[in-house]
Order: C-alpha cells, then structure tokens, then sequence
C-alpha cells in the first residue's frame, strides 16, 4: 500500500510539471489554433535561468522561482509579438511552422552561447532534504512542487472567470472573430495568454531541472511533447483539462514504470502514448474538451 | 452621420463590392435587401474594420473609419451585431453583455445598461447565470442585440437579425429594432426579409452584385413593380 501511494506521489509530483507546461500550450492553442513547439524550449531557458540563479551564491530560494517566472514570461511576449503576431491572419500551418522555426533558434542559441553538453543542475541544499509523511517519502522539491501547482491553479481559476482580461480570454478562445468586432483588443488577450503561459513554462524548468538535476539545450522537447499529451488528453483548449491531463500522464508513466516488470520500463513513453490514443479513441474531443459544433 | 462613397472591396481576386455609395442620418431605420452574394454583410463588415476596403471612403460623424481596427470603431460609437450572432455559447448570458461593454470604464453606467438590458429582454434576465449556448435561436439573437447595445452605441449594425426564427420570434426582433430607435439609437439593417424589413425603416439601398441596384424611401420601394417581383416575391 505504502508504496502505491509513495508512487502516486511521486506520479502527481511529475504530473504537476506536465500541467504547468500544458496550461501555456492549452491557452495558447484555444485562442489562436497553434500548437506552439516553442513552448519546451521557453522551459529549457527557464531551467538554464535558474542555473544561473542558484549558482550566485547566497540567494533567496524565493529568487530561484521567481526569476525564471517573470524573465520567461516577458520572453513569452517577445516571441509572440516577434514571430506570431505578424503572421495574424496568415493561414494557421504558417504560425506552426514558424514556431517550430523558434524552437530550433532558441535550441541552437543556447547551444552556441553556452555549450551543447549537458550541465549538472544542483538544488540548493534545503530543496533536497526529504522527509516522510505517513510512510510516503518526498523531497522539499516535491512539496514545493505541488504546493505550487494548487495555489497556481486556484489563482489562474480566479483570474480566469472573474477578471475582465479573463473573460475576454475565454470569449477569444470560443470565437476569435466575435471577440475582435464588439471591441475586444485581441491583442492584449493574446499577449496576457503568452505572458502566462510562459511565466508557468519558465517555472516549470526550474522544477523539471531540479527533479532531474542536469540540464542542456535539447531538453525541452519532450517534456513539451508530453505536456502537449496531456492538454489533448484534457480536451485542448481547456484548463481544467490541462491540469487534469498533465496529473493522470505523470501518475500513468510513473505507474508504467513502478508497477511493470523492470524490462517494461524503456517503453514507458510507448505506454503514454498509447494511453493518449485510449483516451482519444474514447474520447475524441478530450476529458473536458468541448466539440466545435455549438447549437446555432 | 454615416457617409460611404464609391466603396470598393475585394475578396483577393474577386471584387465583392463594386463602388457602393450610401448613407445614413441620425435617427433613421436604413436597410439594406439585396440576394445572396450581392454584398450586404462585406458592407456592414467593411464599415466595422473587419474587412479593409480598395478604395472609397467611409466617414463617420465627419471623421474617416478607414483603416481603423474593429475595437476603435467600437469606441466610434458604431456596434455591429453580426450575421449567425457568434454570441459566446460558454459564458454565461451576464458575461457575453458584460463583454459587450468592454471598452467602457464607467461602471456605473455599465450597470445600469446591463438593468436595461434585462428590462429589454426579460427571458435574458431570468437565466443569466446560465451558459448562453442553452438559449434558443430568438433569444441568442436578443443576446447577440444586447451585446452590441452594451458598447452604448449611437449606430447599430444589425446583420440579418431574423435569420432561421420563427415568425413570432421575428415579430419581436423587428420590435426591438422599432424601439431602439425611439431611444435614440440609428440603425443599419441587412435582411433578407426585405419586406419586414421595409415596413420598418425610412429609407433602403437594393444591393445586387456589389453595386446599388436602387434606393429610395422604403413606402415607395414596397409598391415598386420590379422589387415586389424580385424580393418580396409577390408578382
């Protein structure tokens, strides 16, 4: 028993990572139909942001967090403003290519201002004491890691549905053009989408780096692909979906790897995958996901 | 107060509006019949910054909309309620008329305007906190009029308000339209239900391929001969 639920922990902890990813690619995905494979690499730049933190001595953990956050999120915002918003009513392949395009220079930029190879990432020492709740062994890391996730998550649902910018995101995500003619600054809504998503996406990598505790310029791509999983196994375009999604993919492949006989254990991403076309089979539109047909 | 000259639009290649010149005074009904592809709704498109035009000229209380976006016509004072009504069917009813006001600050006068809107519409007022997508045609097409009302706008552009209702509904939409301008609001209508639509409105513009067929006061236009024939479908 202890150890199904020291797996789940350790499943929702990974899980919590996947979901911060899979709200910036959801929210972007709802209002403007792109699948922006940037979104790893903004997380792979938020993990070499925090390296860079924790590295100057004698700073607040809180700074850790904090700087990859904000910087990501304003990086978010250039990109969008830079790559995606001239191609504004340019057919849709056209902004996933070019967001492929950012993926790779934000990869071989890293690569030529800093190195190709691999750096070790090391925790502060107070992340990585661990201690045991009710036989369940978690790190400070693990803690901070949900915890996080729970307030962000209340915190975006109020943003969400109370706020006037909130409102006039899920008006844009629903119907873009509506929005745009009875006066909604779509561009706004759009920038808040990225500044957010991204600012998550930036968290994220300090978490992802910290869990894995090396890092290099190719290692956002898959957690990208995988919180990309997860937003379409919660129905894309929703948030709800995504946290959900990203949960049920961290505890699934922590599952598929705790649980399976040991030589199982390499196909842990065929396993996730294939949950992900389970899903879809079942569910085509997603757990939350909503279809395109509305009633007229 | 709103003044098109010899506008012209174009779909790439295909011209959809061929020097289109009309206009409309404060305070009047205007419509606008014409079949389908003649260039009614890229009118009304044209004029709310949706669609750019190639040439001609658009002013609106003596100041050009040219190449303003769809939000700053908004703010003109121009709302545009458009054609299938592309109402949010998630939200909730409050919030597709909050939305309506979004460029507002006056959150007074908000208030107050979202009250009226109630009092306009009761089936609105009774489920508000409902997701809009469960109403029924007629009332989303009330939603839809609602919204665009709550920018709080002296010309309203209304894109074929009567589409797929039921005649009753219908009734009730061009009452709404009547009443709006005895509160002072002009209005623009594009139907298809042209001869409702000219039993309400001053004056009205036949579109046909792009261009202006005819125009004239609406009483005249519902006796002419060749109108009567080709789009109230009595011979």
């Amino acid at each position: 028993m202890d150890y199904v639920l020291q797996q789940l922990a350790n499943g929702l902890a990974l899980g919590s990572i996947y979901a911060l990813l899979a709200i910036g690619l959801t929210m972007v995905y709802g209002i403007l139909r792109l699948i922006n494979f940037a979104h790893g690499d903004l997380m792979m730049l938020g993990a070499y942001l925090a390296a860079v933190v924790i590295g100057s001595a004698y700073i607040p953990i809180v700074l850790a967090v904090l700087v990859p956050t904000v910087v990501i999120g304003i990086a978010g915002l250039l990109v969008e403003r830079t790559a995606y918003k001239p191609l504004r009513g340019a057919p849709e392949v056209a902004m996933l290519i070019t967001s492929l395009g950012v993926s790779r220079l934000l990869q071989n930029s890293t690569v030529m201002g800093l190195s190709p190879q691999p750096r070790s990432f090391k925790l502060p020492g107070d992340l990585t004491t661990s201690f045991e709740i009710a036989g369940i062994r978690l790190t400070m890391l693990d803690l901070l890691t949900l915890g996080l996730v729970v307030v962000l998550m209340v915190g975006l649902s109020v943003f969400i549905n109370k706020s006037r910018t909130g409102m006039a995101m899920r008006a844009s995500s629903e119907n873009l053009q509506a929005a745009r003619l009875i006066g909604i600054n779509v561009n706004h809504v759009i920038g808040a989408a990225f500044v957010l998503g991204s600012a998550l996406a930036g968290l994220a990598g300090f978490l992802w780096a910290g869990r894995y505790g090396i890092i290099d310029p190719f290692m956002g791509f898959e957690p990208g692909l995988k919180a990309f999983v997860a937003a379409v196994i919660g129905g894309i375009g929703s948030i709800r979906g995504a946290v959900v999604g990203g949960m049920i993919l961290g505890v699934a492949e922590i599952g598929f790897v705790g649980f399976l006989p040991p030589e199982f254990s390499g196909f842990r991403d065929a396993f996730v995958f294939g949950l992900l076309l389970l899903v879809l089979l079942v569910r085509p539109n997603g757990l939350f996901g909503t279809s395109e047909v509305e009633r007229a | 107060m709103l003044e098109i000259k010899d506008l012209h639009v174009s779909y790439g290649k295909i011209a959809a509006l061929r020097g289109v010149s009309l206009s409309v005074a404060e305070g009047e009904i205007v419509t606008v019949v014409g079949g389908n592809g003649a260039g009614k709704t890229t009118t009304l498109r044209t004029i709310s910054g949706v669609l750019k035009p190639v040439s001609g000229s658009i002013t609106f209380e003596g100041e050009s909309l040219v190449g303003l976006v769809s939000e700053k016509v908004v703010r003109r004072g121009i709302s545009h309620s458009p054609e299938g009504r592309l109402i949010f069917g998630r939200l909730s009813i409050a919030e597709n008329l909050r939305l309506g006001a979004y460029n507002r600050k006056d959150s007074a006068g908000i208030a107050s305007d979202l009250d009226r809107m109630y009092e306009m519409f009761p089936v609105l007022a009774d489920r508000r906190s409902q997701r809009a997508g469960t109403l029924s045609g007629g009332e989303q097409q009330m939603l839809a009029i609602g919204r665009s009302l709550m920018s709080n706008p002296r010309l309203l552009l209304l894109d074929e308000p009567s589409l797929g209702l039921a005649p009753l509904i219908v009734e009730q939409i061009f009452k709404v339209i009547v009443d709006l301008r005895q509160q002072g609001v002009t209005i623009l209508l594009v139907e298809q239900n042209a001869n409702e639509a000219l039993r309400i409105s001053d004056r009205a513009y036949v579109l046909e391929t792009g261009e202006v067929a005819m125009q004239g006061p609406s009483d005249q236009m519902l006796k002419d001969p060749k109108l009567r024939t080709a789009y109230l479908g009595v011979d």
